[in-house]
């Protein structure tokens, strides 16, 4: 259990958030600059605050007012980077044992060995990392934080600088982590997939605020009402799994259904589908003979548009935002109050469990 | 090659290994100040250590002698110590050759620490390195060849000191004559061969040394090159 309350005033920046986070993974998202790194590195200490506290577990590691400032090494929080940052000089198990090795054996609780085999390292430990791909280096750092027996693993968009591939199998390594070693995280993204499939808890940070804390869905839905800037925007639905045909898998959204490709999932089951604003397309007339398996009726609620772009909200029984452009939305002759067809195929939806 | 040649040149050698060896620890604190720490002041210390790389080493020479001589404190002091003042001792040419070759180790060095990313270091700390170990097992043995080079090129100006030692330490044969200032009694006195001779020995080692600098430079992995997993 970590709580802390921070704030930094520094010319052109600040950051004042305060939060509590349990056991499971906590996802701190939002906009780039937001400040979301900023606060990660008061957490492990490598910034110190201007004011504020954090505790964890009880124990103030920090605290302004009685001028309690634990340093970095002290701490025992794992940290993985964006990029990696591995040594260098060293070979992949001497990175995994760097911090090991600097820990009193009685709090050893952790077998490098073990990580590097769960992280599927074992056949590279010998290697340098510069003769590591992005994905296997990513592993790398990942093993070398948790070696430490870490209070907290601290994950700064660690997934941002991979291709898709490695980006999933991360993910699943990162989920194995957490089920084997049980150590809370806390995951900076401004991915809402990465948020989505990892997080049990998310915390939104905007303009250096925390804007809410809850549940990964319940603030990626008010963000994305809000339109949060994020890196794309995703219309995000809860809805329930209404049965599956040969290929495709049904699920019903409020009045509405949508075919999404065929989920290994039961007639009941809650998800979360992610569909992304550019993914849609927009008709006044109803299409016949398409490829594409939604094809849904709704009504225009409003549009905003700037520098040629432009953005229009349609209530199908459930606020879907599609992203268009201000030539199409003259030519099509679109305006609010008027009924249109949404047309997207079932593979442009992604589906993660609720 | 004449046996006073080697007694001569050994003394340099000495003079300029010890006079290299003090510098080299306190270059690298200033380094480090320069190349990893902002503070008011930064442009202050940048100037005074570059200052004998523009100063005359004739001045530098007095300046030391006024600072180390008999009437100064540190001079009391020195007497106090030692019985008499450093002052035209091996002491004051060794101290004087360390002046002149601070501001080339230092701009060695804080070249080899820019080049090692800061972010290997803040990983060190966030992994229960302290500030000396992160220094030892991190940033030292990934700027290792520039420390290297930048000792070597100090060491060579130390050598070839003659301003700045001729003032504050002499020309005392046996006790503070350095090859350089060896060659300049010799031409003073119209011996030209045994000039040539010594000559030709000082041009030999810093061939010899600056070659080695290069070749190290020049294998230096890279400086965090996109190998290591990290992004400039």
């Amino acid at each position: 259990m970590i709580s802390f309350e921070l704030q930094i005033t520094r010319p052109g920046f600040s950051l004042d958030v305060a939060g509590e986070f349990g056991e499971g993974i906590t996802s701190i998202f939002g906009p780039s600059g937001a400040g979301k790194t900023t606060l990660l590195n008061c957490l492990s200490g490598l910034v110190r605050p201007t004011s504020g506290f954090i505790e964890v577990n009880g124990n103030q590691i920090y605290s302004e007012a009685s001028n309690v400032w634990i340093e970095p090494e002290k701490r025992r929080f794992g940290m993985v980077y964006q990029e990696g940052v591995l040594f260098p000089h060293l070979t992949v198990k001497q990175n995994i044992e760097f911090g090991w090795k600097l820990i009193p054996h009685s709090d050893r609780h952790l077998n490098p060995l073990e990580i590097t085999e769960i992280l599927g390292l074992y056949d590279l430990q010998s290697r340098m990392p510069e003769e590591l791909s992005g994905g296997e280096r990513q592993r790398v750092a990942i093993s070398r934080a948790i070696a430490l027996s870490p209070k907290l693993l601290l994950l700064d968009e660690p997934l941002a600088s991979l291709d898709v591939p490695s980006k999933t199998s991360i993910i699943n390594y990162l989920r194995r982590v957490h089920d084997e070693f049980n150590i809370p995280m806390i995951y900076v993204s401004h991915s809402v997939s990465e948020v989505l499939s990892l997080a049990s808890s998310a915390m939104l940070i905007k303009d250096g605020k925390g804007k809410g804390f809850g549940r990964p869905a319940d603030l990626l839905l008010a963000a994305s009402v809000n339109g949060s800037g994020l890196d794309m925007f995703e219309n995000i639905m809860e809805g329930v799994v209404a049965g599956s045909a040969e290929h495709l898998t049904k699920v019903r959204v409020a009045q509405i259904e949508i075919a999404v490709r065929k989920q290994n999932k039961k007639v009941g089951d809650k998800v979360l589908l992610s569909v992304g604003a550019n993914q849609l397309i927009i008709t006044p007339e109803e299409p016949k003979l398409l490829s594409a398996r939604n094809v849904l009726k709704g009504c225009v609620k409003e549009i905003w548009s700037n520098n040629g772009e432009a953005l229009a909200e349609v209530d199908i029984g459930s606020k879907i935002m599609v992203e268009l452009t201000e030539a199409s939305v003259k030519d099509l002759g679109i305006v609010v109050g008027q009924e249109v067809f949404l047309v997207f195929k079932s593979s442009s939806v992604k589906v993660f469990d609720a | 090659m004449m046996e006073s040649d080697i007694s001569i040149i050994v003394l340099s050698l000495q003079i300029a290994l010890i006079a290299t060896a003090v510098t080299v620890p306190v270059a690298m604190l200033v380094a480090l100040l320069l190349s990893r720490k902002n503070f008011r002041g930064r442009f202050v210390l940048d100037v005074f250590v570059s200052l004998p790389l523009a100063l005359p080493p004739v001045v530098i020479g007095y300046v030391l002698l006024w600072i180390v001589g008999t009437n100064s404190w540190l001079g009391q002091l020195e007497k106090l110590l030692f019985g008499s003042t450093i002052a035209f001792t091996w002491i004051a040419a060794a101290l004087a050759a360390g002046v002149v070759s601070l501001p080339l180790i230092v701009r060695s060095f804080t070249v080899a620490l820019d080049g090692v990313d800061p972010r290997l270091e803040a990983a060190a700390r966030g992994l229960g390195a302290g500030p000396l170990r992160v220094f030892f097992a991190v940033t030292l043995p990934l700027a290792y060849r520039g420390v290297i080079a930048g000792s070597l090129l100090g060491f060579v100006r130390a050598l070839s000191e003659f301003g700045a030692t001729i003032v504050v330490a002499g020309n005392i044969p046996g006790q503070t004559q350095t090859v350089s200032s060896a060659i300049f009694t010799r031409i003073s006195s119209g011996d030209m061969d045994a000039a040539w001779r010594l000559a030709f020995v000082s041009i030999a080692l810093a061939v010899v040394t600056l070659g080695v600098h290069n070749w190290l430079l020049r294998r230096a992995p890279g400086r965090m090159s996109s190998n290591s997993g990290i992004r400039q």
